[in-house]
């Protein structure tokens, strides 16, 4: 699989998606006009990817400043399945990044990751 | 009289608190636009950044929420090759008030839409927030419908933000078009 890298503008996120590493991260502001005609075709590229792997480790970094109701739904989603992938016995390391004074990126991160069952889960503050 | 005319409008606002304001055609160019600006100036007046986060995404949902629901559109011709552009009609404000910032948007909705509407924001404004958190997260997986464009993830998303309360309002024009307000307060 090719990787896939697409450079923020001031309403989408950078994807940066490794198939090499493993390493698959979304960074940035997010509310694009048009959500799934962006998170699209990178998000099947990963799902038929992951589909078939079946061990080894994946990282997935979250780095976002602001996502709309919308993105919010193209998360869930995201969080879903990779937790179906992690029960499949992918080691799957999800990074929620989020600015240390952004009580509410930080608690959406929790509300996202609590509901993980196989894949880990980990907060990670940034110092503004 | 141009000028005092203006300055009379300008005024108005002044007086209601508001710094930004938009009647017209909403298209997401003017979001995008308008919603730079509005960073800037939260962050010119060295507003809490809690605050400016939050009174930026009470913008985003409230003017998106108008480009989806506005119930008066005009159609615009496209360029050539594509389908006609469905203009929406609408207005939204930013401002403060008594060391509260807020949200403001309006727009038509077909009348026949106001009470399910009624409904759903009165249920979204009586939740507690663990119950708005149950609610979200339900819509995100679709596992509830959005509300047949009643009160869609938006308007929860609207709800969870805001620490002062909601306000909305509506009034009958005519059997077929109702004026729908909300506003959001920070």
């Amino acid at each position: 699989m090719d990787n896939i890298k697409i450079n923020r503008t001031e309403r989408s996120p950078d994807i940066d998606f490794n198939f090499q590493n493993n390493v698959f991260s979304i960074r940035g502001e997010s509310y694009p006009e048009d959500v799934p005609a962006f998170f699209g075709p990178p998000i099947s590229s990963l799902e038929s990817y992951l589909d078939g792997v079946s061990e080894g480790n994946v990282e997935f970094n979250f780095e976002l400043i602001y996502f709309n109701s919308t993105s919010a739904k193209v998360m869930m989603k995201l969080f879903d399945f990779l937790d179906e992938t992690a029960r499949k016995g992918v080691n799957i390391a999800i990074n929620w990044f989020y600015e240390s004074d952004d009580d509410n990126m930080e608690e959406l991160g929790i509300e996202f990751g609590e509901d993980l069952e196989a894949a880990a889960f980990n907060l990670k503050p940034i110092e503004a | 009289m141009i000028a005092e005319e203006m300055l009379y409008f300008r005024e108005i606002l002044a007086d209601r608190g508001i710094q930004f304001c938009y009647c017209g055609y909403i298209t997401e160019d003017i979001l995008s636009g308008i919603g730079s600006s509005l960073k800037q100036k939260l962050a010119m007046e060295n507003t809490n950044r809690e605050v400016a986060r939050a009174v930026f995404s009470l913008f985003v949902e409230q003017v998106q929420n108008v480009i989806r629901y506005s119930a008066e559109k005009k159609l615009s011709a496209a360029d050539s090759g594509l389908s006609d552009v469905e203009l929406p009609f609408g207005l939204f404000s930013v401002g403060k008030k008594d060391d509260y910032y807020f949200v403001a948007c309006g727009n038509m909705i077909p009348t026949g839409d106001v009470e399910r509407l009624r409904g759903n924001l009165i249920k979204i404004q009586n939740m507690d927030k663990s119950e708005l958190k149950a609610l979200y997260k339900e819509i995100l997986r679709g596992k509830t419908p959005e509300g047949s464009k009643g009160a869609g993830v938006g308007f929860i998303d609207i709800a969870r933000r805001t620490t002062k309360g909601l306000e909305f309002d509506f009034h009958e024009i005519n059997s077929e078009f109702a004026f729908f307000a909300l506003k959001a307060y920070i």
